[in-house]
């Protein structure tokens, strides 16, 4: 057959066009939810017919995601070089990378709205979106640097700043520009959910709240791709930019955690001193920052005013009561959601072994669940699922999976050839090739992607309470919105960000337990 | 092309801004800053503000006013608290829960809305004409809006569970498409875009079954109160002057689509409907903000069903007084 002799990129694009027109198709008989889906043709006349709405939004959107992009990234630099010429700093500033990390985008906005102005909130949307990828891509940059390299300076009598200038910058700058690659887009993403809530004219978040009240869903998609563009175009920049500075392509990984440092020599103290500090850090960044911006106690919350708010207050029985219902329905969904979010991307992964086809051209759909604003989906959303479980499963799904297939699917490609061998020459087919050999020998992806996962579970379960079913913390946290109960916003951010951290600390236990077990390295 | 007259739209825009307090800085002398922070994004509810700027009304008290729009999660009254505003547009029954739970020192200095626009809209095809009618039904609401909702219910007797409240973006398709019954919005805006979508809505006024409060209330805090009292009644004077020309002139709010509306992602038929349906809903014999003593009573009356104790100390009507 022809199509056998075709490249796979042609067979990928053949899908998508494809399933572009099947989308057509179903949007003009307006099939899926009364027309709540329009078709891609409607979208792109939308599109066109109000483009003159978009330049001014276009370039605010830019503005703040390009200087949140900067400063992020100029802060995760500074700090990835300091935890590997430092590593006990890495070990310090662990908790603080991690809380991070684990900073749902939603319960944080709010508050930045309350402490910062203007622009602010969208560029530290942005920057916060950057850091975690970057600084973990230059640490693993510079610490992945060749032994023989970093001798021949030392021989010569070179110092620490030496090697780094010399040897590590330059081998750490691929993994660098990959880090920025993923960095950009999601700085994209982080100023348009502030602009989303912030107030302010301009940008598309503000574009998109305006166009809400129209139930006209073809200018709701077109808002929503055109952010898709935006982040997609980000990250290509950068691809293109990296393959022009070094010469190769990596692979794109999601860089999951931070290198660890040695500590095995350590005395038990130093390194219960270490963990202590590591744990205290992120609470006295909290101090620190609510000190400089100098915000009313009444706005923002210390740890010893949230601590008053859930316990001292005549109010606090009210308020922890409140506050355990909404976890009460928010956390079992988080596991449900988590379970369900990784078995759809080890699916997805192993079917990309299988069908690698199918799985490159649903790869666009996947693409534009990760960028489009799930508020544009919403009303989509409720009338295909309602506003029940299945609504709350669907939006935690489509927010996590994708960084965990990319992770896992990475892994199932690194899978040593030569392992894989043997059973093909015992005859065996692709099903128990899998089964015997990729599967345990990416475990340590499989965790990687767990870790990733965790966060973004807690994130997907409070979007869909906050906008469809009206439960959970997502709910509470916009109730308390209304209510200016400023306690409440400050326990939901700080609980959500626990829980994320909670949750990752003991993925991150039960990894290593694994892994020794079976003598294979985390990908740490 | 239209990038270029775009572009032009915002410089001019950001021109006007600028030169606004230069012009009656040659004109006065001397001007003070003063910052107002609106309670939506730039829609017909602040169309007397835009008129009053664009004519200078502002400059003419001497204020150089800044005009901070607003959004889904900006809390007017933070603004105030966090010292970036002089003055915010909010909802009364937040802004009395903010001074009775949290200690917050606002004054109410006076209303925009004598009847909150906030109502129940419905599609005609399944009509819901009363409080009564929501009991069985889904009711989509602003989670922010919850506590006004439960208020009407508690005041006509109806139980909170007898009502499915779910949380409403802003996007009127689900009701369109029947996936709820109901939605809590703008009486002055939504039926307009229900209209557009081919559909017809029907709706009433929270205000007329019992939860009599008002909307948009003109929030102080009490130190502004006392540093800039003339300030304050100069703000409300001015803005007076520049909704009853608007009321008056029903081109102007066509005539900004370009500037003060350009680029919200509504049109500008829908400012015109929504322009011409809040003027029953604003004025008053006594002048626009005015807050009356029965007003006044029947908003702390109102309050107090959802156990908000609203007193009269909260109100200051002295500086209408001063207008």
């Amino acid at each position: 057959m022809a199509t056998d002799r075709m490249p796979g990129w042609v067979r990928g694009l053949l899908y998508t066009l494809a399933l572009l027109v099947l989308w057509e198709g179903v949007g003009q008989l307006r099939l899926v939810a009364g027309g709540a889906l329009p078709p891609p043709t409607a979208i792109a006349l939308r599109l066109f017919a109000d483009w003159a709405d978009y330049p001014n939004h276009i370039l605010a959107t830019i503005q703040g995601a390009s200087i949140g992009f900067v400063i992020g990234n100029a802060i995760a630099l500074a700090a990835g070089v300091l935890f590997v010429l430092f590593p006990v700093t890495s070990r310090v500033a662990r908790g603080l990378n991690v809380a991070i990390y684990a900073l749902p985008p939603i319960a944080i906005s709010p508050i930045l709205v309350l402490t910062l102005s203007g622009m602010a909130p969208r560029v530290v949307l942005a920057a916060i979106g950057c850091y975690f990828v970057t600084m973990t891509a230059t640490v693993v940059g510079l610490s992945q640097t060749d032994a023989r390299a970093v001798d021949v300076v030392k021989a010569y009598g070179g110092s620490k700043w030496a090697v780094l200038r010399l040897v590590q910058w330059r081998s750490a700058l691929p993994s660098i520009l990959s880090g920025l690659r993923i960095a950009a887009p999601n700085a994209v993403l982080g100023a348009i959910l502030a602009e989303f809530g912030g107030g302010g004219r301009w940008g598309l978040g503000v574009y998109l709240l305006g166009s809400l009240g129209r139930g006209e869903p073809d200018r709701l998609w077109g808002i929503g791709l055109m952010a898709t563009a935006i982040a997609a175009f980000a990250y290509l920049a950068f691809a293109v930019a990296a393959n022009a500075i070094t010469g190769t392509t990596q692979a794109v990984t999601v860089p999951s955690s931070v290198a660890k440092a040695a500590d095995r020599d350590r005395p038990v103290w130093q390194n219960a001193t270490i963990a202590a500090a590591s744990v205290a850090l992120p609470f006295g960044v909290w101090m620190l920052l609510i000190w400089a911006l100098g915000v009313p106690a009444m706005l923002a919350k210390s740890p010893a005013g949230l601590f008053e708010y859930l316990f001292l207050m005549p109010n606090s029985p009210v308020a922890q009561e409140r506050l355990l219902a909404a976890l009460a329905q928010t956390l079992p969904m988080t596991l449900i959601g988590m379970v369900a979010g990784l078995a759809m991307a080890l699916g997805l992964a192993l079917a990309s072994q299988i069908y690698p086809a199918i799985v490159r051209a649903f790869m666009p759909i996947a693409l534009v669940t990760q960028t489009m604003p799930l508020v544009a989906l919403t009303p989509l959303l409720v009338l295909m699922l309602g506003r029940g479980y299945s609504l709350i499963l669907w939006v935690t799904i489509s927010v996590t999976f994708f960084p965990a297939f990319v992770t896992m699917a990475q892994g199932l490609i690194l899978v040593p050839r030569a392992a894989l061998e043997v059973p093909r020459a015992y005859g065996a087919g692709i099903l128990t090739q899998l089964r015997l050999v990729s599967l345990p020998a990416s475990l340590p992806y499989l965790f990687a992607a767990t870790r990733l996962t965790v966060p973004r579970a807690l994130l997907g379960v409070m979007i869909a309470e906050w906008l469809a079913t009206g439960t959970g913390l997502g709910n509470l946290l916009n109730q308390s919105r209304g209510y200016l109960d400023y306690g409440m916003i400050w326990t939901v951010a700080v609980v959500s960000v626990l829980i994320s951290v909670a949750f990752y600390q003991i993925v991150v236990v039960v990894e290593h337990r694994v892994l020794d077990r079976l003598g294979m390295a985390s990908t740490n | 092309m239209s990038l270029t007259v775009n572009r032009r739209h915002f410089l001019s825009l950001a021109a006007a801004g600028a030169s606004l307090p230069l012009t009656s800085r040659i004109a006065f002398g001397q001007t003070s800053p003063f910052t107002m922070q609106a309670a939506w994004i730039n829609d017909a509810e602040f169309a007397g503000y835009f008129l009053a700027i664009d004519r200078g009304y502002y400059a003419d008290e001497a204020l150089d006013l800044t005009y901070l729009s607003g959004g889904p999660d900006v809390i007017p009254e933070s603004t105030l608290v966090a010292g970036r505003a002089d003055l915010a547009l909010t909802t009364p029954d937040t802004t009395i829960k903010a001074i009775t739970d949290q200690g917050a020192p606002f004054k109410i200095v006076g209303a925009q809305y004598q009847k909150n626009p906030i109502g129940i809209v419905s599609l005609a095809s399944n009509p819901i004409t009363s409080p009564q009618d929501l009991v069985g039904k889904t009711l989509a609401v602003p989670p922010v809006n919850v506590i006004s909702v439960e208020a009407m219910l508690a005041i006509n007797g109806i139980e909170r569970s007898a009502v499915n409240i779910v949380p409403y973006a802003y996007d009127p398709t689900p009701l369109i498409q029947g996936e709820i019954d109901a939605s809590l919005d703008f009486t002055t805006n939504v039926p307009y875009t229900i209209a557009q979508a081919g559909a017809e809505a029907t709706s009433f006024l929270l205000y007329d079954f019992g939860f009599t409060i008002y909307n948009d209330t003109v929030v102080v805090t009490q130190e502004a109160l006392a540093e800039k009292r003339d300030q304050i009644v100069a703000f409300l004077r001015a803005s007076r002057r520049g909704w009853e020309e608007n009321f008056a002139d029903p081109d102007y709010v066509p005539s900004i689509a370009d500037t003060w509306f350009a680029g919200t992602g509504r049109s500008i038929e829908n400012e015109v409907y929504f322009n011409q349906a809040q003027q029953p809903l604003m004025e008053t014999p006594n002048g626009i903000f005015s807050m009356s003593e029965e007003d006044i009573e029947a908003n702390i009356e109102a309050m107090a069903a959802v156990g908000i104790t609203a007193t009269r100390e909260m109100f200051d009507t002295t500086l209408l007084e001063e207008i």
